[in-house]
C-alpha cells in the first residue's frame, strides 16, 4: 500500500497543496483531474520524491519515504512519466531502454513489451527522429519494464490525437501488471474512463482524501 | 627520432592524461578546475616512492594513481552537495590549497650524496629513475604512449557499458536519471575518483619525465588547459580530449614561427569554434550518429 | 593599536576587492554566467594605458581613463564572442571555457604590448593622512572614496533608472523581462560593459597603489573577484561589496599574524569552507536555493 498522509506544500508563501491524502492499494487505478494550477503536477512531484512536502508523510507499505531523494522512490518501485517525454539526445532509444533493464526478469519483460508495441524498428533511432505517440509508448514501457508498485502518468494525452490516445490506452491496459497501482493526471476524461476505476477532481486549497477506496 | 619531436609528443601524451581526467568529470555533468591537484599528488607520490624509497616505477605509478583517486574521492565527499559553478570553484580552491601546502612541506634525505625529497618551493629534484635505468626520451615516450593506449582501450570498453551510459544520463539529465532510480551522487563519486586516478597516474609519468617538479608547475592554468582540451575536443568519445591536445600542442606549438602569437590565435580560434560547435568537435551527438551509420554498414 | 591599523589597511585593500567582486556579481547575478576573462580584460586595459601613456602624456588621470575604457571594451568584446552565442541555459560551461580561451588571448596581447615583466604604473600623489598613531596612505583613502562613489553610482543606475529596472527584471526572470520589452541580449552587453568599467576603476586603484603592473595581474584579479563574490554570496551585489571588505580584512590580518606565505592559504581555505558549509555565502543563500530548485525542477 502506498500512501500520502496530510501533505501540504507551499512555494514562496503561496500554498499549492493543502492537507492532501492519497491511498493506493495494489492494482488500483486512479484518475486525477482538475483545472490548471490546482497542484496536480506538484502532487506527482511530491509522490515521486522530486519535491519534499512541508508537512505530511509518504509511505510505501511500512517504509517511510518522506525525506528520501527521488532515486530512492524510483528504486522502491514508484515510477513516473513526464509531461514532455524525456529522453537523452545522445543515445539511441534502444540503449536508453536497455539501461533501465537491470535484472534478467526486467530484461525479459522489456523484450516482451517491445515485441507487442511495434517499437522495435525505432530502437536504433534517436528520440528526435521518433514520432510522439511512439515516444509516449516508449516512456510507459520504460516504466512498466521495472514492474513498479505505483506508476504515475503525467498528462500522457498531451499532443496525441484521439485515435493515438485510444491505442495508447489499450496498450497500457493490456500490459499493466495486475498488482501495479496506476495514477493518471489528465484532462481528457475519455482516456480516464478507459484506463482508471475512478476519477477525482482536485480543487484549489481544499483538503482532499484521494483513493479508489474499498480494500 | 628527433629529440624535439619526441619531447613534444611526450608532453602531449602526459597532458592527455590530464585532459582525460577532466573528461571523466565532465561526463557526469560537472566542471573541475582542480584536476591539476591530483596530477600534482600523483607526481609527488611517484617521485617519493621511486626516488626516496627506491622502489620500481610500477609501484611508484600505482601509488600515484591510488593517491590521486583517494584525494579525488575526499574532494568528492566534501563537495557532495555542490554542483555547477559552486563545484567548479571549490575544486579550484582545493587545488590551490594543496599547492600552497606543498610550499611548506620539506622532507629531504641524503641519498648517494644528493639531497632528495620535497623541499618547499624548491620542489622535488633528482627524480632519476629513468636516468638510472637508461631510458632514452624515445623509450619513455613509448612507455607513456603505451599506458595512454591502455587507458584509451579501457575507456572505449566502458563507452557502451551500463556504468558509462548511466553516468551520461546523470550528467545530461539528472532528473531523468533519478526517475529511473540512478543515484547521481554515487555516479559522481565514482567518476571523480576515476578522474583522480587517471590524473594521478599521468602526474607520476610527468614527474619521472621531468626529473624535477615544483609546486609552481601545478597552477590553475595547467588544470584549465586540460579542461579546455576536453571541451574543444568534445565529450562524445575518449578521443575528443586527445583531439583538443593535438590541436593546441600538436598543431600550434609545432609551428614555431607562430610561437609569440600562438595564444592570440588559439584563444580566438577556440572561442569561434565554440560558437559553431558548442559541444566541441566530437560532440556526443556527432559520435552517436557516426557510430550508428558505421554500425549499420557493418551489419 | 596595531590591530586597528591592520584593519584599516584591510578595509582599504578590501574596497578594491569589493569592486572586483562587483564585476563578477553583476554578471553572475544577471546572467548566471562566470566570465573567467574578467581579470584579463583589466590587464588588457592596464597594458593599453601603459603602452599609450608616453604617447598621450596625460599622467595618472590618463592611465585611469584608458585603463577603464580598455577594460570596458575588452569586457564587451568577451561578451559578444563568448557569452552572446551561448545564452541558452545549457551554455554556461561552454561560455566559461570560451572566456578562458579569450583570457589566454588577452594575456598574450597584453604581453605583446608590454614585453617586460614589470612596468611602472603612475599613481596619484596624495600625502599620507595621520590620525594620531594611525596612518592611511592618501592615495588609498582617495581610492576608497572612488570605490564608494562607484558603488553609489552603480546603485543609482540599477535602482533609479529604467535601464536598471530592466536589468533587475532580467535578473529575476529573463522570460518575463523579454515580455516587458527588454532585449535580453543587448542587456548582456550593457552588463559586461558596466562590469568592465568597475573592473577598470579597481585595476587603476590597485596598480597605482602598487606603482607597477605585471602580467600576473589578470589571474590575480580574477581570483580576488571570484573570492569576494563567493564569500559575500554568489549573485548578491551587496554581498560582493561586503565579501570584498571581509576578504581584505582576512588577508591583512592573516598576513600580519602568520606571515605572507600563509596568507593565500588562509583565504583559499576560507573560500573552500564557505562553499562547503554555506554555499550561498553571507547574503546569497536565497539565490543559491532558488538556483538549485530551478535546476532540479521537473
Amino acid at each position: 500500500m502506498f500512501s500520502l498522509q496530510g501533505v501540504s506544500k507551499s512555494f514562496g508563501g503561496v500554498e499549492v497543496l493543502k492537507d492532501i491524502s492519497l491511498t493506493l492499494h495494489p492494482g488500483e487505478r486512479l484518475g486525477i483531474t482538475g483545472a490548471n494550477g490546482v497542484g496536480k503536477s506538484t502532487l506527482i512531484n511530491i509522490a515521486t520524491g522530486f519535491l519534499t512536502p512541508d508537512v505530511g508523510h509518504i509511505k510505501l507499505r511500512e517504509r517511510t519515504l518522506t525525506h528520501r531523494p527521488a532515486w530512492a522512490f524510483a528504486q522502491a518501485g514508484i515510477r513516473r512519466t513526464f509531461q514532455t517525454t524525456r529522453f537523452l539526445a545522445t543515445s539511441t532509444l534502444g540503449e536508453q531502454l536497455l539501461l533501465v533493464a537491470r535484472t534478467p526478469e526486467c530484461r525479459a519483460r522489456l523484450d516482451a513489451l517491445l515485441q507487442s508495441s511495434g517499437l522495435q524498428s525505432s530502437l536504433p533511432l534517436f528520440a528526435d527522429e521518433i514520432p510522439l505517440p511512439m515516444l509516449r509508448k516508449a516512456e510507459v514501457i520504460r516504466g512498466l519494464a521495472a514492474q513498479p508498485e505505483v506508476l504515475f502518468l503525467d498528462e500522457p494525452s498531451a499532443g496525441l490525437t484521439v485515435d493515438e490516445l485510444h491505442e495508447f490506452g489499450g496498450f497500457l491496459q493490456q500490459h499493466l501488471h495486475r498488482k501495479t497501482a496506476l495514477v493518471v493526471v489528465e484532462h481528457r476524461l475519455d482516456f480516464m474512463t478507459m484506463v482508471t476505476d475512478l476519477v477525482v477532481e482536485m480543487h484549489l486549497n481544499q483538503g482532499l482524501q484521494l483513493g479508489v477506496g474499498g480494500c | 627520432m628527433d629529440l624535439y619531436l619526441a619531447s613534444v609528443l611526450t608532453n602531449m601524451t602526459l597532458i592527455a592524461f590530464l585532459a582525460l581526467s577532466a573528461y571523466l568529470v565532465l561526463v557526469v555533468g560537472e566542471v573541475s578546475f582542480g584536476q591539476q591537484a591530483f596530477f600534482c599528488i600523483g607526481a609527488y607520490l611517484t617521485a617519493s616512492v621511486t626516488a626516496l624509497a627506491g622502489a620500481h616505477i610500477v609501484w611508484g605509478l600505482l601509488a600515484g594513481m591510488l593517491a590521486g583517486a583517494v584525494c579525488a574521492l575526499l574532494l568528492g565527499f566534501l563537495t557532495i552537495r555542490l554542483s555547477g559553478l559552486y563545484f567548479a570553484i571549490s575544486t579550484l580552491c582545493f587545488a590551490e590549497l594543496l599547492r600552497f601546502s606543498l610550499l611548506h612541506i620539506r622532507f629531504t634525505q641524503l641519498i648517494d650524496g644528493r639531497e632528495i625529497g620535497p623541499d618547499g618551493p624548491e620542489g622535488f629534484s633528482n627524480i632519476r629513475w629513468i636516468f638510472e635505468h637508461n631510458y632514452a626520451v624515445t623509450d619513455f615516450l613509448l612507455l607513456a604512449a603505451t599506458c595512454l593506449l591502455i587507458l584509451l582501450v579501457l575507456l572505449f570498453g566502458l563507452q557502451r557499458s551500463h556504468l558509462m551510459l548511466a553516468a551520461r544520463m546523470v550528467g545530461n539529465d539528472p532528473v531523468l536519471a533519478q526517475s529511473q532510480g540512478f543515484n547521481p551522487h554515487r555516479y559522481r563519486l565514482v567518476f571523480i575518483a576515476l578522474s583522480g586516478a587517471v590524473a594521478g597516474f599521468g602526474g607520476g609519468l610527468f614527474a619521472l619525465f621531468n626529473t624535477h617538479i615544483e609546486p609552481a608547475m601545478f597552477g590553475v592554468m595547467l588544470g584549465v588547459h586540460g579542461l579546455a582540451y576536453s571541451i574543444i575536443g568534445g565529450l562524445g568519445t575518449p578521443l575528443g580530449p586527445l583531439l583538443g591536445v593535438m590541436l593546441d600542442i600538436g598543431l600550434l606549438e609545432s609551428i614555431r614561427q607562430l610561437a609569440a602569437y600562438r595564444m592570440i590565435l588559439f584563444g580566438g580560434l577556440v572561442a569561434l569554434l565554440l560558437v559553431f560547435r558548442p559541444e566541441g568537435i566530437a560532440s556526443p551527438r556527432l559520435v552517436a550518429r557516426l557510430r550508428r551509420r558505421w554500425g549499420r554498414r557493418r551489419v | 593599536m596595531e590591530v586597528i591599523q591592520t584593519s584599516l589597511d584591510g578595509l582599504m585593500v578590501g574596497s578594491t576587492y569589493a569592486l572586483l567582486g562587483l564585476g563578477f556579481a553583476l554578471v553572475f547575478g544577471i546572467m548566471r554566467r562566470i566570465n573567467l576573462a574578467f581579470g584579463a580584460c583589466l590587464l588588457f586595459g592596464a597594458s593599453l594605458a601603459i603602452y599609450l601613456e608616453p604617447l598621450l602624456g596625460w599622467g595618472a588621470w590618463g592611465l585611469f581613463l584608458v585603463t577603464m575604457a580598455g577594460a570596458a571594451l575588452a569586457s564587451a568584446y568577451v561578451e559578444r564572442l563568448c557569452f552572446a552565442p551561448h545564452s541558452q541555459r545549457r551554455g554556461a560551461v561552454t561560455a566559461m571555457i570560451a572566456s578562458f580561451a579569450i583570457w589566454m588571448q588577452l594575456d598574450e596581447i597584453s604581453s605583446q604590448l608590454l614585453p617586460q615583466r614589470t612596468h611602472a604604473y603612475q599613481g596619484l600623489e596624495v600625502p599620507t593622512l595621520w590620525l594620531g598613531e594611525l596612518s592611511v596612505r592618501g592615495d588609498q583613502l582617495l581610492h576608497f572614496g572612488m570605490a564608494l562613489v562607484s558603488i553609489m553610482l552603480l546603485y543609482i543606475l540599477l535602482y533609479k533608472t529604467r535601464l536598471g529596472l530592466l536589468i533587475r527584471a532580467t535578473a529575476d526572470n529573463p522570460e518575463s523581462a523579454h515580455l516587458l520589452g527588454a532585449r535580453v541580449s543587448w542587456l548582456g552587453f550593457v552588463v559586461f560593459f558596466l562590469a568592465g568599467i568597475l573592473g577598470g576603476v579597481a585595476a587603476f586603484m590597485i596598480l597605482s597603489a602598487d606603482g607597477y603592473a605585471t602580467p600576473l595581474f589578470g589571474l590575480w584579479s580574477t581570483f580576488k573577484g571570484l573570492m569576494a563574490m563567493i564569500i559575500g554570496g554568489v549573485g548578491s551585489l551587496l554581498g560582493a561589496v561586503v565579501g570584498g571588505l571581509i576578504l581584505g580584512l582576512v588577508e591583512t590580518h592573516a598576513g600580519a599574524a602568520l606571515g605572507a606565505e600563509f596568507r593565500d592559504m588562509v583565504t583559499f581555505g576560507l573560500v573552500f569552507l564557505v562553499l562547503i558549509i554555506r554555499p550561498g555565502g553571507l547574503m546569497g543563500v536565497k539565490i543559491y536555493r532558488t538556483d538549485n530548485a530551478a535546476q532540479e525542477r521537473v
